[in-house]
């Protein structure tokens, strides 16, 4: 099982998640719901468990 | 069906009536005649989606009467599969796909209908085939492939990973060049089931095509390459542009076939140089994650895997990929069991057909695999858990289950040793006197 994690947008607080390889990429993910772009350091939320 | 009503694909009128329609187990096939585009405004592009959404109407689409659906439908299938007809050239000034031609500004992936399916969803995707040539050996590569408009007219994301379209685009990278691609919007439903066909290594898929199609595929010069790179005379709509070599887009999520939503990841760039169409063209969409996408998974695999078992064991009876498992994590086996210890074989080789594979279940030949109900009670009856399921882990899948890289082989099939109790029956001889019509029912 590949490793995701969730995130819920700064802007309008919708969740969705990614692909791990995301997480310290330094990239911008993009809220699929108001395109808002942010760091996942920058989610209002952020859920990385795995077991 | 044909829906005058206008309809805003991209805000989930179309994905809306077809789970509607799912909901109450109706799949017919839909044509949207009045559209709107990305923008909201009147498109010219009717859309049409859901085709392959019984596997009857992909019988029809492939020359088979509707009634062959089942294992039938499938070995035909994989007879086409092996057969080829080579396409034929002609001038672009006769091909369909080239009667009008947007180049530059106007490449616009905005006029589109493109449907946003489902809600998580990165935005609206077209999900029909792309076509990738090798650079070396010169032929052409055909997939399904999912293309996100990244709400700029000439930039989208591709999320390639079909093996050989994989193959293909490293060779380019390797080079530092563009890699070209167009993505066929519409053509004959025999096209986009030919498509799936599990050819090997530097087949032409434009001859496997025309065995689908039964006469040769048309292609014409690309608007982009010219004779260099030839695309389908007869498609409805086809975007030509490149893969910048290094160049990657945020895509994802997308509601998949699995019926989770894709992760958002990094994926690769599309840039638009030109798009083609018929005057009267009409844009394809496949309805993700639900019947449509599952048969256009299970077709293709279910024939060639049933050959490719008999080959090794012969005791092959029919081979199923059930809906149950996304046509891609689940096959049910039937086999004329003959000694103990069989069925684990033939699972063992089952799961080497697809990598997607998580689940095999064997089950014995009075089981009809394509009748869930059959197998499941064979599972619940026959299946000693502590003998008869095998996990295998630390094998590759690529689809997100709980089940991840573990592969599960239940071998469902009646113990040989030892005593076990009978399936009920009716007698053959009073099923065959007993009529219905004659009791007025």
């Amino acid at each position: 099982m590949e490793r995701i994690f969730w995130v819920e947008c700064r802007a309008c607080h919708g969740k969705f998640y990614c692909d791990y390889t995301l997480r310290h990429a330094g990239l911008q993910l993009i809220c699929p719901y108001c395109k808002e772009k942010f760091l996942p350091e920058e989610a209002a939320w952020l859920d990385e468990r795995w077991r | 069906m044909e829906i005058d009503r206008p309809v805003w694909p991209a805000d989930f009128d179309v994905t809306a009536i077809l789970e509607h329609l799912t909901l109450a187990k109706r799949y017919p096939s839909l044509l949207f005649c009045h559209t709107q585009d990305l923008r909201g405004e009147p498109s010219r592009f009717p859309l049409a989606t859901n085709l392959f959404a019984t596997r009857a109407r992909c019988a029809r689409a492939m020359g088979l009467p509707p009634e062959r659906d089942k294992m039938e439908l499938s070995l035909a299938y994989a007879e086409l599969e092996r057969q080829r007809i080579p396409p034929v050239t002609i001038p672009a000034s006769e091909a369909p796909v080239r009667q009008v031609e947007l180049r530059g500004q106007q490449a616009d992936l905005g006029i589109l209908p493109i449907v946003r399916h489902f809600e998580m969803d990165l935005g609206p995707v077209l999900t029909m085939a792309t076509i990738m040539k090798d650079p070396d050996e010169g032929f052409y590569d055909i997939t399904f492939i999912k293309t996100f408009y990244k709400d700029r007219p000439r930039r989208a994301g591709l999320t390639i990973h079909s093996p050989h379209h994989l193959r293909i685009l490293k060779k380019y990278e390797e080079r530092g060049q563009a890699a070209p691609v167009i993505n066929v919007l519409g053509h004959h439903p025999a096209f986009f089931l030919g498509s799936l066909a599990l050819a090997p290594w530097g087949t032409n898929d434009y001859e496997v095509m025309g065995a689908f199609l039964r006469e040769p595929v048309r292609l014409t010069e690309s608007v982009t390459w010219g004779g260099d790179f030839l695309i389908p005379a007869d498609a409805e709509i086809v975007i030509e542009g490149v893969i910048p070599p290094g160049e990657k887009e945020i895509c994802d999520p997308f509601g998949e076939v699995t019926r989770h939503y894709q992760a958002q990841g990094l994926k690769q760039a599309f840039d638009i140089t030109a798009i083609t169409h018929r005057r009267e063209a009409i844009l394809q969409d496949v309805f993700s994650g639900h019947e449509e996408h599952w048969y256009l998974g299970s077709i293709p695999k279910e024939g060639s895997m049933f050959n490719s078992l008999q080959r090794q064991h012969g005791c092959i009876k029919a081979v199923h990929l059930p809906n149950s498992g996304a046509a891609r994590f689940t096959a049910y086996v039937s086999i004329k069991k003959e000694r103990e210890g069989i069925a684990k074989r033939v699972g063992m080789s089952a799961l080497l057909e697809s990598w997607q594979f998580n689940w095999v279940v064997i089950v014995d030949e009075d089981i009809d695999v394509f009748d869930e109900q059959e197998v499941l009670w064979a599972v619940y009856t026959n299946t000693d858990p502590s003998r008869d399921i095998d996990v295998l882990k630390n094998q590759y899948n690529i689809f997100f289950s709980a089940a991840g890289h573990q592969k599960v082989i239940i071998d469902a099939t009646r113990p040989l040793d030892s005593a076990f109790p009978a399936k009920i029956n009716v007698p053959a001889g009073a099923m065959e006197r007993i009529r219905l019509a004659d009791f007025g029912l």
